[in-house]
């Protein structure tokens, strides 16, 4: 179910010691490998491209300005992944004022997934919806819960994350993240089907 | 809607993806905007960098730091000795002798009259501030400039 976040962690040291030996190669490719998984953890956050981009953007200038800073003590990978956390939830407090996210195009291989052929089949609350509709109402119910939930939903349910590399990465135990993400489970139960009743 | 439907429903947010050739622009744009922040750089960043030059320019002869702590030595030194050579004689007792002052003397003291002066009793000029005014100040109207 889940894919493991480690996986390309041996080259990753290699990469990241050329870069710290001021090889800046190094980082590109570091910043290659890493842009798609960190923009679906940040857009899942933000649901917008803009924001995804400027801030994905940000992330990677800070990474570049403080790998010297990394000793290895955690995976690049949870590292980049803490980094990215950290400044989309400041990026999401300082942008209360405005919500309004931009739905980008869904792939179309979505309507060949299983998941969805079973989301949108009868019997399931969300049946006879459109995949865009789909994508809205799951980005109101994701826009719903607090940061510190969404993050969880975003890194376990959407990026398949597992727990203990989601605790590791925000730093809290994996009791909290299971409890934070029970509790967002059951508020996205509840904003999906009054989306049903509607 | 169970956990686990509402976990492959939450899934399918993986499809939501960005515009064709993002990938490939991203790290053009990372370059470029690298670029132009060394070109621009914030007043925070020059402040920085200035000081770290400045800093960088400012650099004290190890050999002034064994002057600094020499001068502070021969001060410190002179501080403790300064209050013993400045009390005359040997032991308190001599001290005490040595000291003199000259007694405080009181002269003849003359009564003072405390009766008002009659010429001020018209009220056509203002008593002077330490005499009791003739009302008391409730009397006096509001506003009255």
């Amino acid at each position: 179910m889940t894919e493991e976040l480690e996986t390309p962690k041996n080259n990753d040291h290699e990469l990241v010691a050329k870069t710290q030996g001021g090889d800046p190669q190094a980082f590109d490719e570091l910043v290659i490998r890493y842009t798609p998984r960190l923009y679906g953890l940040v857009y899942n956050m933000t649901s917008n491209h803009e924001d995804t981009n400027d801030l994905l953007q940000d992330i990677f200038a800070k990474a570049y300005r403080s790998i010297c800073s990394f000793r290895g003590k955690s995976s690049f990978t949870t590292w980049m992944h803490s980094i990215s956390v950290n400044m989309t939830i400041n990026f999401l407090k300082k942008r209360k004022r405005r919500q309004h996210p931009s739905l980008n195009d869904p792939d179309s291989s979505i309507e060949n997934d299983p998941d969805f052929i079973a989301a949108t089949s009868q019997g399931d609350p969300l049946s006879e919806i459109s995949i865009h509709e789909l994508q809205k109402k799951l980005n109101a119910a994701m826009m719903k819960l607090s940061h510190d939930h969404r993050v969880v939903v975003t890194m376990f349910d959407i990026q398949g994350i597992p727990h203990a590399a989601i605790a590791k990465i925000l730093g809290i135990s994996e009791g909290t993240v299971r409890s934070r993400l029970f509790y967002a489970h059951r508020q996205l139960q509840n904003t999906l089907h009054e989306f049903k009743r509607q | 809607m169970s956990n686990e439907s509402m976990h492959r429903v939450i899934k399918l947010k993986r499809y939501e993806q960005p515009p064709e050739g993002y990938y490939e622009n991203f790290l053009r744009e990372f370059h470029y905007r690298q670029r132009a922040e060394l070109l621009n750089p914030s007043l925070v960043m020059l402040m920085k960098e200035r000081l770290s030059l400045w800093m960088s320019e400012f650099r004290v002869p190890t050999l002034a730091y064994a002057g600094v702590a020499t001068i502070a030595l021969i001060i410190s030194a002179a501080i403790i000795k300064a209050p013993s050579s400045s009390i005359s004689g040997d032991s308190p007792a001599a001290y005490a002798a040595s000291y003199t002052q000259t007694p405080v003397t009181i002269q003849k003291m003359e009564p003072v009259s405390l009766r008002l002066d009659s010429s001020m009793g018209s009220g056509d000029s203002l008593p002077t501030s330490y005499l009791l005014q003739a009302h008391p100040a409730s009397h006096e109207l509001p506003l009255s400039f």
